[in-house]
């Protein structure tokens, strides 16, 4: 028995047995898994085809793409999942979110300095790539620690740009 | 001997001139661009030009004088531009015709001038065409823009005189961010256009975007083949069209037809082009400018017209009579087009680029694929990120709505983001399938969680879940305890695949 816990918080008990179809939250579905490459699944469910990719794996963490729209969800085992429920209310939350280039380009103007307080959805920095001048927002609330990057410099895709100290809890 | 036609576009475009000049009988040639050697469109074409564009500062589609010396090179007689790049360059235009080769388009001297929005508006006006109220000029620095925002009312558009596909284009809700964005839409505007004229207009609020569709001939013959909707937008970019629109009647049409028709008359348009206007909350219209090239969308006015907008692009290149008549121009059914970008709606519609792994279209009579990829095709960082395009005919709207639906549930793409399942949850949007929607929908209503939906997310639930088990049984496969456990995928796995 597995649970897979979405990044909306909404759970799904997932239990694969031997002999028969999938059970999902104690109802057994009549799922059929038609294709399996590595990073790619597909399944056939209600007359529909549903294609299914692994986008990204971080331990227990899994980004899945399934027709087209990513979901992303962490996954235990039932035992796991128990144990962490007991041990939970510790603390690991002060992060950094550092952003990067979501796409090769070049900065045209950064609009906040370092030391700089910003907030969640605000414009930090003006990326211009395939044509077009795409605002860079900051995801998080929190204070700009470090400007990796200066304006007319051409970045790679994931390179990084902005280090923000996120003060969100 | 048979006429020879160069193609300076790429693509899925490339592809569809391609066919029309085929049908005519002429021999085709395309360039093979060293960004991208492997490209589809290369394989449709009698014969390619290595363009030897590796080390140039821009791709071949945008290098006028290399592209007319090895037109000449190559004795093309006519050269297609397709859309984007070069194709409303007035000076390229003219370049051509210098060289002796048969532009497809206006007069380059129409191309300059519609180019100019201010001094299009003023030939639309001379025509009898509506404004927006505006400053119907360049305004010459960011304060010279805000007195005259001031003057009337916030929202105002800054819009770069030569701009175009959204491109120096910025709105501006209120005054404190007018300068930024000034500087922005002018630094964007001189560096793609070389122009960085920008003139200020009223914003409208929730407005449609129609354009009429117009074929004209060097002989002084203009029709209209009927309007698009092409309000659906995220960037200003057109990302759903359909035709007709469920906003304007069979007496609207023939009104906003008549006037586009008139106005092309007046400046002497030939070749297809289209005029765009800007229809208000409360039905009014207004001209916004006219495109002098053939148009992304322009599929959907040939499903409903049956016109074949290319092949009259090429004839009345060659010299022919435009022999359809308005009366001929007959409007049957609903057609709509999804474009499919390499783009992500989950994240601000970001470009995608890599390898496309698989990639599988539906197929009907009543669809029609336009694209510049197959399998294993590579998306590029240097060009557009639109791939393709899925055109849907229906017998009404509501028909064309649930065909199409249907068509991009049959959509799949492995490898790369698509702007496939917003086009889905557009087309199940109310405000689509009423008809009410505004060329600020996506800002406004659009929420990536409308790209959800509870059967993906228990599939997607399934799939991690299988992957991770997969590795967690591989972990822990020695120790008996888990054995006995009943979930081994290993055997689900398996059984499922025999």
């Amino acid at each position: 028995m597995f649970i897979a816990v979405r990044d909306s918080g909404k759970r799904y008990k997932i239990y694969l047995p031997k002999e028969s179809s999938p059970v999902i939250n104690g109802n057994e579905m009549d799922i059929d898994f038609v294709e399996q490459e590595d990073f790619h699944y597909a399944f056939d469910w209600k007359g529909k085809r549903f294609q299914c990719e692994l986008v990204a794996r971080d331990q227990n963490k899994a980004v899945i793409k399934v027709n087209g729209v990513e979901y992303k969800f962490s996954l235990e085992s039932i035992f796991s999942y128990v144990r962490r429920g007991m041990i939970s209310g510790g603390a690991d939350k002060e992060q950094d979110n550092n952003i990067k280039a979501p796409m090769p380009g070049k900065i045209v103007d950064l609009f906040l300095s370092e030391g700089d307080l910003v907030n969640a959805g605000e414009p930090v920095l003006a990326l211009e790539a395939m044509k077009m001048q795409n605002e860079i927002t900051a995801d998080c609330n929190g204070v700009i620690r470090k400007i990796r990057v200066a304006k007319g410099q051409s970045v790679m895709k994931d390179e990084l740009l902005i280090e923000i100290q996120s003060i969100d809890v | 001997m048979k006429r020879k036609l160069l193609i300076a576009n790429r693509g899925e475009i490339a592809i569809r001139i391609i066919r029309a000049a085929h049908k005519l009988g002429l021999i085709t040639i395309v360039f093979q661009s060293d960004r991208e050697p492997d490209a589809l469109y290369l394989q449709f074409a009698d014969e390619v030009i290595q363009a030897g564009d590796a080390n140039d500062e821009k791709p071949i589609f945008l290098n006028p004088e290399k592209i007319v010396q090895l037109a000449l090179d190559h004795q093309a007689d006519l050269l297609h531009p397709g859309y984007g790049f070069l194709s409303e360059n007035p000076d390229f235009a003219a370049l051509c015709i210098s060289k002796g080769l048969n532009f497809i388009g206006p007069s380059p001297e129409l191309i300059r001038d519609m180019g100019l929005k201010t001094v299009a508006k003023n030939m639309a006006v001379e025509a009898g065409l509506p404004l927006v109220p505006g400053s119907n000029g360049p305004v010459g620095n960011a304060q010279a823009a805000r007195d005259y925002a001031d003057s009337i009312g916030y929202p105002v558009i800054l819009k770069a005189s030569a701009g175009g596909g959204g491109r120096g284009m910025r709105i501006v809700e209120k005054p404190e961010t007018l300068e930024r964005h000034f500087k922005s839409a002018y630094d964007e505007a001189l560096a793609a256009f070389g122009n960085g004229d920008i003139f200020v207009e009223r914003y409208l609020q929730n407005p449609k975007h129609l354009e009429f569709q117009i074929l004209g001939d060097k002989h002084g013959n203009v029709i209209h083949l009927g309007e698009r909707e092409c309000s659906l937008q995220r960037k200003h970019q057109k990302i759903v069209e359909e035709a007709p629109s469920a906003s304007v009647s069979a007496a609207l049409r023939d009104e906003m037809g008549a006037l586009a028709v008139k106005f092309a008359q007046k400046i002497g348009y030939f070749s297809a082009g289209t005029i765009e206007y800007i229809m208000d909350e409360d039905g009014s219209y207004y001209f916004m400018e006219m495109n002098t090239r053939i148009q992304v969308e322009h599929p959907v006015t040939e499903m409903i017209t049956g016109v074949d907008l290319v092949e009259w692009q090429i004839k009345v290149a060659l010299g022919e009579i435009l022999t359809l008549s308005q009366t001929d121009v007959k409007i049957q059914g609903w057609a709509i087009e999804c474009r499919v970008n390499t783009e992500d709606p989950q994240n601000r519609f970001s470009p995608q680029t890599g390898f496309i792994d698989t990639i599988h279209f539906p197929q009907d009579p009543t669809i029609r694929i336009e694209t510049g990829v197959v399998s294993g095709s590579v998306v590029t960082p240097y060009f557009d990120s639109m791939i393709a395009k899925i055109i849907v005919y229906g017998s009404s709207r509501e028909d064309a709505i649930a065909r199409t639906l249907n068509a991009l549930n049959h959509f799949s793409l492995i490898g790369l983001k698509t702007t496939v399942p917003f086009c889905k949850a557009v087309l199940q949007h109310p405000d689509f399938v009423n008809a009410t929607y505004t060329t600020r929908w996506v800002d406004q209503v659009y929420t990536p969680e409308m790209l959800e939906n509870d059967d993906d997310e228990l599939i997607g639930a399934l799939a991690a879940t299988i992957m991770y088990a997969s590795e967690y049984l591989q972990l822990q496969g020695d120790i008996p305890a888990y054995e006995n456990d009943a979930l081994n995928v290993w055997v689900l796995n398996k059984r499922l695949n025999y």
